[in-house]
């Protein structure tokens, strides 16, 4: 009999799931890179030493035959609908946790096929073929979520039995926690009860759960409840207020995912203004669609944390472009209705707010408004500024979408530190031309200047024409500075000099020569 | 009669009631109401940034590093600043400036005709941030509906080169821009600062500043004059050496 508080769950696990994604199987060395670390290896990389937590540059003193990837959560989730769609042939009710693993209630499946072992094997047979057998399917039963998927992940236990999660967690590193449940907060958590000691389940679990509520708040509460085998919120059957369900309408039918996710977005941030009226917060949300043939489409997707617009709104996304990508089953003609239904509601127990900082009202105000910008514009619309290396005026710095970062943090700078020689040097120029004017440089006889092979002017600047308008005297001139950027790649070389000119009625531009034509590169506005 | 009395007391009632709101509204402090300036800035808005205010800033060279300095102070000290319809603006000077990269926001164009206009995008940056700064054309009825706004969400609206088609409460303008290129780069431009405007603004202020100083930054050159035309104590020069070019 299952442990009071807890599901009997299933848990199917795919090893590597970000490198099976990318169509690599587990024979073929690769690397999946995220921020120059390494977020997944294959399991022949792994065998070469390459681990999580590598740099790239390690990873590939290990490994030079790795093929590197780069991390793309939305191709990781679309990879994995078949093995959803696969697993919901033989057991219903499947839930997406994260792309490459999903969580099924295993009583019903269990019964059917006349145990747990038998279930077991049925899925993981089931996932494997949706796979084509190329990788390795880790199936768990236990009680909880959390036990199951560490079952999974060990190969030599498929079935916890009944009741015996708590013993068959307790000896077991604290650190599994942070492999189960890998959040920021988690890991932070896991971390500092290390230090204070408790490196078990166990020596969790043996601390009075209200101490580690008091401690550490809603998370500390939580953490007591896996630690003793049980599911991370207490089942509180509540009946989902049909108000709670958002749904649109599509007429005419949309044919492009873009649309649909388009709205998923907006239907995303009502949900989550709906549910935080109520003070609730969702872990479990069916996504599901209609079509103008009367073909229905719905999945789960869960989380332990509880899912924000944005994540809801991303999760919608995935799960259609999963959808439009996988052979069978996909929708045959335009979508007519999306609809987001919660599944699994709970009190939302908030947040405490840093002492020093943390999360302020403008912050708050300020994503709010990106997120209303982004429904308004599409999501890629508002973007934030990211430090860059690079030689030329705009490559010092570039933009990434709002949506792709955590707002009010700093983004990681890109390769600035790096020497780049012939960079251009301080200050920048304020305004960079998107479509660079021509400009005509004179010397005082009227000759067009030019920069030799050896990079110096044919004459002395006298006076610049932009785009056509009269010509004005040159004050000061700096340079030149010969560029040649990418000489080992015949496609994307560039060559070029840059000049420095003051003019006489005050404007300071940075001048480019490329292929015998001075173009207005940026303005010192 | 009946009326009347109902009126009286209605009357007293709200008399009653606007002094309850008087007492409950949280007192607003001078600082609180106007966000900072660079120092390089501070004489030409003595006041700072007023919230709900507009300022706008005349096309010229350096006007567009000047219309970003403004919000430089503000940025630093927790606001979130915006740059709406303005795709040319080079991100690596605009945070040489010191604009913070973490609170910018950044709105290059609606991307088609067809999609909501800079009134909308405006409106919705105006609720979100603290300092807009706009390089849309924008119509002038538009720029008059986004006033009353501003002032309600207690922003700053700075009109980029040329762009603000309203009088503004400040307007800054540039004169005299001159470049120094001693080791064969130009390093920085000594400009003049005009200020004028409404209300407190209308006098008209002047100011030399770097923009941009050597290292990219905005950093007044007045020090410099004033230490060539009576010597300082040392501890000052020094400071002053710091801070000239």
């Amino acid at each position: 009999m299952t442990a009071a508080g807890s599901t009997r769950t299933l848990v199917v696990w795919v090893a590597d799931w970000p490198v099976m994604a990318a169509g690599i199987g587990p024979e073929e060395p690769a690397v999946v890179v995220h921020a120059n670390r390494v977020v997944a290896c294959s399991a022949a990389a792994r065998a070469d030493g390459v681990r999580r937590g590598l740099r790239r540059r390690e990873a590939q003193a290990c490994c030079p035959a790795a093929v590197l990837l780069a991390a793309d959560a939305d191709r990781d989730a679309r990879a994995f609908e078949p093995v959803a769609a696969g697993v919901e042939a033989v057991a219903p009710r499947v839930e997406v946790v994260r792309p490459g693993t999903l969580a099924v209630p295993s009583r019903g499946p269990s019964r059917y096929f006349g145990g747990d072992e038998e279930a077991a094997d049925r899925v993981r047979g089931a996932a494997a073929a949706a796979l084509g057998g190329r990788a390795h399917v880790g199936v768990g039963v236990a009680d909880g979520l959390v036990s199951a998927l560490l079952a999974a992940r060990t190969p030599t236990i498929d079935v916890v039995p009944p009741g015996g999660s708590a013993a068959w967690l307790a000896p077991q590193s604290i650190d599994n926690l942070a492999r189960a449940m890998p959040e920021v907060a988690v890991l932070e958590l896991v971390g500092l009860l290390k230090r204070l000691g408790l490196r078990t389940f166990g020596a969790v679990a043996s601390l009075p759960a209200a101490d580690l509520a008091g401690r550490f708040g809603p998370l500390g509460a939580t953490v007591s409840r896996l630690a003793r085998g049980l599911d991370e919120h207490p089942l509180r059957p509540r009946p989902i207020p049909p108000e709670l369900v958002v749904a649109a309408e599509l007429d005419p039918p949309a044919e492009q995912v873009e649309q649909v996710a388009f709205l998923a977005r907006a239907l995303a941030v009502e949900l989550g203004e709906r549910l935080s009226v109520r003070g609730l917060v969702c872990t479990r949300i069916a996504i599901e669609v209609e079509t103008e043939h009367g073909e229905t489409l719905s999945r789960l997707w869960r989380h332990e944390g509880g899912l924000g617009a944005a994540q809801l709104a991303d999760r919608a996304r995935w799960q259609l472009y999963g959808w439009l990508q996988a052979g069978v089953g996909a929708p045959t003609v335009g979508i007519t209705l999306l609809r987001l239904a919660p599944d699994q509601v709970v009190p939302d127990e908030g947040r405490q707010l840093g002492f020093w900082g943390g999360v302020r009202a403008a912050d708050e105000r300020a994503a709010r408004g990106v997120a209303r910008l982004q429904g308004l514009l599409g999501p890629d619309a508002v973007l934030v500024p990211q430090r860059r290396g690079g030689r030329g005026p705009g490559d010092q710095a570039g933009l990434v979408p709002a949506h792709a970062v955590t707002l009010g943090s700093p983004v990681a700078a890109l390769d600035a530190n790096r020497p780049w020689p012939g960079r251009l040097p301080a200050p920048t120029p304020v305004l960079v031309h998107g479509k660079a004017p021509v400009a005509t440089l004179v010397d005082s006889a009227d000759q067009p200047v030019r920069v030799t092979g050896r990079g110096l002017l044919t004459g002395e600047p006298a006076s610049v024409a932009v785009a056509g308008s009269p010509p004005v005297a040159v004050v000061t001139w700096c340079g030149p500075w010969p560029v040649d950027e990418r000489w080992w790649d015949t496609a994307a070389r560039r060559r070029r000099a840059r000049l420095q000119v003051a003019l006489a009625d005050g404007t300071a531009h940075l001048l480019a020569l490329e292929s015998g034509r001075w173009t207005v590169e940026a303005t010192y506005d | 009669m009946a009326v009347t009395e109902a009126a009286l007391r209605t009357g007293a009632d709200h008399a009653a009631l606007a002094a309850v709101v008087a007492r409950s509204t949280p007192t607003t402090l001078a600082g609180e109401r106007a966000f900072p300036v660079v120092p390089a800035l501070s004489t030409l808005l003595p006041g700072g940034l007023r919230r709900g205010s507009v300022v706008s800033v005349d096309g010229g060279p350096g006007a567009t590093s000047l219309a970003l300095a403004l919000a430089v102070a503000a940025s630093a000290e927790g606001s979130w600043v915006a740059v709406a319809g303005a795709p040319s603006i080079g991100l690596a000077a605009a945070l040489d400036l010191g604009l913070v990269a973490e609170r910018l926001l950044l709105v290059p164009s609606t991307a088609t005709g067809a999609g909501p206009g800079p009134a909308t995008v405006l409106a919705a940056l105006v609720d979100a941030v603290d300092v807009v700064l706009v390089g849309h054309r924008l119509a002038p009825a538009d720029a008059r509906r986004l006033l009353p706004r501003a002032r309600e969400r207690g922003a700053v609206v700075i009109g980029l080169p040329g762009r603000w088609p309203l009088a503004a409460d400040a307007r800054l303008s540039l004169t005299g821009p001159s470049w120094e290129a001693p080791s064969c780069r130009l390093s920085a431009r000594r400009v003049t600062v005009v200020a004028s405007g409404r209300g407190a603004a209308a006098r008209e202020r002047r100011a030399s500043v770097w923009l941009p100083a050597a290292d990219g930054t905005i950093q007044s050159a007045a020090l410099a004059e004033l230490g060539a035309r009576a010597p300082l104590p040392p501890a000052l020069v020094h400071r002053e050496r710091g801070e000239g070019a």
